[in-house]
């Protein structure tokens, strides 16, 4: 049986037309996954004579171990909005002979083949390797690299769970942010018990039967929670609640692109996937606290540039991506009817623009990092308005997946939406500001690097009826092959 | 108003519709019949660029589609589901629709009010989404959506399908009443022969995506039809 269903899988993989774009983006693709995989090698390798450089009168392994939870904090986190959970459509396996649990145990095991998990081999294994070559006992480093991808693979799993369970993941990240507050101020550090506690398992091989039982919990727990909505009505039916008209007629100021500001705006508010966006570009806002509280970069101020960028640019990046596959539910009603093209792109941008004026102002109370950091915030989000809200939208064209707004149970339908292609779109988004502060700033000085930036965006807002038309035609010429994606089945 | 003129699709080299010239005066209530796979869908899909021909071209009131987007302010169509805005309720939706087609709010309202009866309480006012609504619902709220603005041109891809019966029936009296009270042309694709020779004044058979019958509508048509398709 778990044959025949991979083939399935395999076909419904390689018969998307998701996946049958550009060789060139393919083969990027493929570079970045080595690149990543080169690094974790390197850091495996690198991480054993480091430590044996820096610190000789210390264990390597003590050293990660003392470290290791933050490797798997960040696997939480990283997964959690990158991980693309592989998803069977369960609806048509409801009625033919095969048992519940086995489509299950499928859906469950396939999430174990994912690039997430293969990862933490390349730094684990050379690392062990290296251990066992100078002398470490290697019962005990085989045990403690089984311990590790042990609990690799519970994250895996609870990243199932997490990513189902919007409260699952709102109390993890409460507790996280409170580990991580109480660690700053000093009040209590779980770097210690954790430390203790990986060294634990190191220096006792048969305590990797801990990681072991809490992988098969996890599991256990993953199935049950299936298990218990595999019916019609259960995690595939859809929610009804009572909801009202709304007129939302302030938004008519807007004038021709009103109508479409409006539909963007419930869009918004009523779907699953965009409210998860919005909640993301609320986090955005805190990035400037990692950088600018941080000794590190206050000689790097090209990293405060970008920083600077991100602050208010979180929903501007997150929703603009995925202009236009937001509307792919019906793509062709909009292609079919009276709207030129150029208002649906100019109310997408016009969100875009009044999100940026947003969270600048949510971002004031950057003011007590002091008035250079708030002008660096201030130019990017004149950049992010200028230029940085065109070359999003610029890219959202690649962007072919169709999506569905209101998923409920992510288990049964795609994470559809995050996938690489635009992670690839990003790069002249972060390295352009870097790259139009630092040239000013290194030649002539801070101020400079600022106003440059401003007047970058400054620029683009002057150009804004140049660049739409340009977009439009892009997105004009790239018409069909859209709408034929977008109608795809899912 | 329509003038199809060498007109075909073809796929990886395989025909699925190939018309050499087909004329649709204006006014006219115009019915395609055709087994699946006829070619229904991919010529309205044609008409209203949502693909590309292979070759030929299609003009709508002497404006060829693919070139131009003048007439999309005449046209209106509602082919599937992918026509609804699913997270927006009815009235929003009608609203929506009205403001691309010029119609301010009071406009649609009054519109609206003619077409209570199809309706059946079932529409308006029931405090939930289109996504959350029935089929036959969600293909209601799409056929009159398509009516709003006095549209010159009406394309509707199985209006019939997915209906209950009595809505069938009033759907057949709206469609009649655009027909002998208005300028509308209207475009319907059917599968129930007795719907469309009920409502069509003229009626083309496509067969594997060629033109095999052009018929006016008279009391024979039926037989007619039913002969040809029971082969």
């Amino acid at each position: 049986m778990f044959k025949r269903f991979v083939s399935l899988e395999w076909k419904q993989f390689s018969r998307s037309s998701y996946f049958q774009k550009g060789i060139a983006i393919k083969i990027l693709l493929g570079l970045a996954a080595l690149w990543m995989i080169a690094s974790a090698l390197v850091l495996g390798v690198a991480a054993f004579f480091g430590i044996q450089k820096v610190m000789p009168d210390k264990d390597p392994i003590t050293v990660v171990n003392n470290f290791v939870i933050y490797w798997f904090l960040a696997d939480v986190a990283f997964r959690y909005f990158l991980q693309q959970l592989p998803v069977l459509n369960i609806k048509p396996y409801m009625v033919i002979p095969i048992k519940r649990s086995t489509v299950i145990h499928f859906l469950l095991g396939k999430t174990t083949i994912s690039f997430f998990n293969f990862l933490p081999l390349f730094f684990f294994l050379p690392f062990s390797v290296l251990l066992i070559i100078n002398d470490f006992a290697a019962l005990q480093v085989i045990a403690w690299f089984f311990s590790m991808i042990f609990f690799t693979l519970s994250i895996n799993y609870l990243n199932f769970l997490l990513n189902k369970n919007n409260k699952a993941f709102y109390l993890i990240l409460t507790l996280l942010i409170a580990a991580i507050l109480l660690e700053y101020y000093g009040v209590y550090s779980i770097t210690e018990p954790a430390g203790y506690f990986f060294n634990t398992i190191y220096n006792k091989p048969y305590a990797v039967i801990i990681p072991l039982l809490l992988m098969i919990i996890l599991y256990r727990f993953n199935f049950k929670f299936i298990r218990k909505d595999f019916y019609l009505d259960g995690a595939i039916s859809k929610e009804t609640k009572e909801v009202h008209t709304q007129e939302l007629t302030w938004l008519n100021r807007f004038g021709k692109v009103a109508p479409f500001l409006k539909n963007d705006v419930r869009m918004i508010i009523r779907n699953k996937r965009p409210k998860q966006v919005l909640f993301m570009s609320v986090i955005f806002l805190f990035y400037g606290l990692i950088f600018y509280t941080q000794e590190t970069y206050q000689d790097m101020p090209a990293f405060l540039a970008f920083a600077s960028m991100f602050i208010t640019g979180g929903f501007l990046m997150s929703f603009g991506q995925l202009v236009p596959s937001w509307d792919s539910e019906y793509y062709k009603l909009l292609m079919s009817q009276n709207i030129p093209y150029r208002e649906y792109l100019k109310s997408k941008w016009l969100l875009m623009a009044v999100a940026v004026v947003i969270s600048f102002i949510l971002s004031t109370p950057y003011i007590y990092f002091g008035w250079d950091i708030y002008g660096m915030i201030a130019a990017g989000a004149l950049f992010n308005m200028g230029l940085n809200s065109f070359i999003t939208l610029y890219g959202g064209v690649l962007n072919r997946v169709p999506m569905e707004l209101n998923v409920k149970a992510k288990a049964f339908s795609n994470t559809q939406g995050f996938n690489p292609t635009q992670l690839l779109i990003a790069l002249p988004k972060i390295f352009g500001p870097m790259l139009i502060f630092y040239l000013p700033y290194k030649f002539i000085n801070f101020e400079a690097g600022i106003i440059a930036l401003a007047i970058s965006g400054i620029l683009g807002l002057v150009f804004t009826n140049f660049f739409l038309n340009k977009i439009e035609k892009v997105y004009q010429k790239n018409k069909y092959k859209t709408i034929a994606a977008f109608s795809e089945k899912k | 108003m329509i003038s199809v003129s060498n007109l075909s699709k073809s796929y990886n080299g395989v025909s699925v519709l190939n018309i050499e010239n087909l004329d649709i005066p204006a006014g006219e209530c115009f019915g395609l019949v055709g087994n699946n796979g006829a070619g229904k869908t991919t010529f309205f899909s044609l008409l209203l660029d949502l693909i590309q021909p292979s070759s030929g071209y299609i003009k709508n009131k002497n404006i060829i589609v693919s070139e131009s987007e003048e007439w999309k302010p005449f046209t209106s169509s509602f082919i599937d589901e992918s026509f609804l805005i699913g997270y927006l309720t009815a009235e929003e939706y009608f609203y929506f629709i009205g403001d691309l087609r010029g119609q301010t709010k009071a406009d649609v309202d009054e519109f609206l009010k003619q077409y209570a009866d199809f309706f059946n309480d079932e529409i308006l006012q029931k405090k939930k989404y289109l996504r959350n609504l029935s089929k036959g619902n969600q293909k209601k709220a799409g056929i009159i959506a398509a009516l709003i603005g006095k549209p010159e041109m009406v394309i509707l891809d199985e209006p019939f399908a997915n209906l209950d019966p009595t809505t069938q029936i009033r759907l057949k009296k709206i469609i009649k009443d655009l027909d002998e009270n208005t300028e509308t042309t209207v475009l319907i694709s059917s599968h129930d022969l007795i719907h469309v020779t009920e409502v069509c004044k003229r009626i083309v058979v496509l067969d594997k995506g060629e033109k095999v019958k052009d018929i006016q509508t008279s009391q024979a048509t039926l037989e007619e039809l039913e002969a040809y398709f029971n082969k």
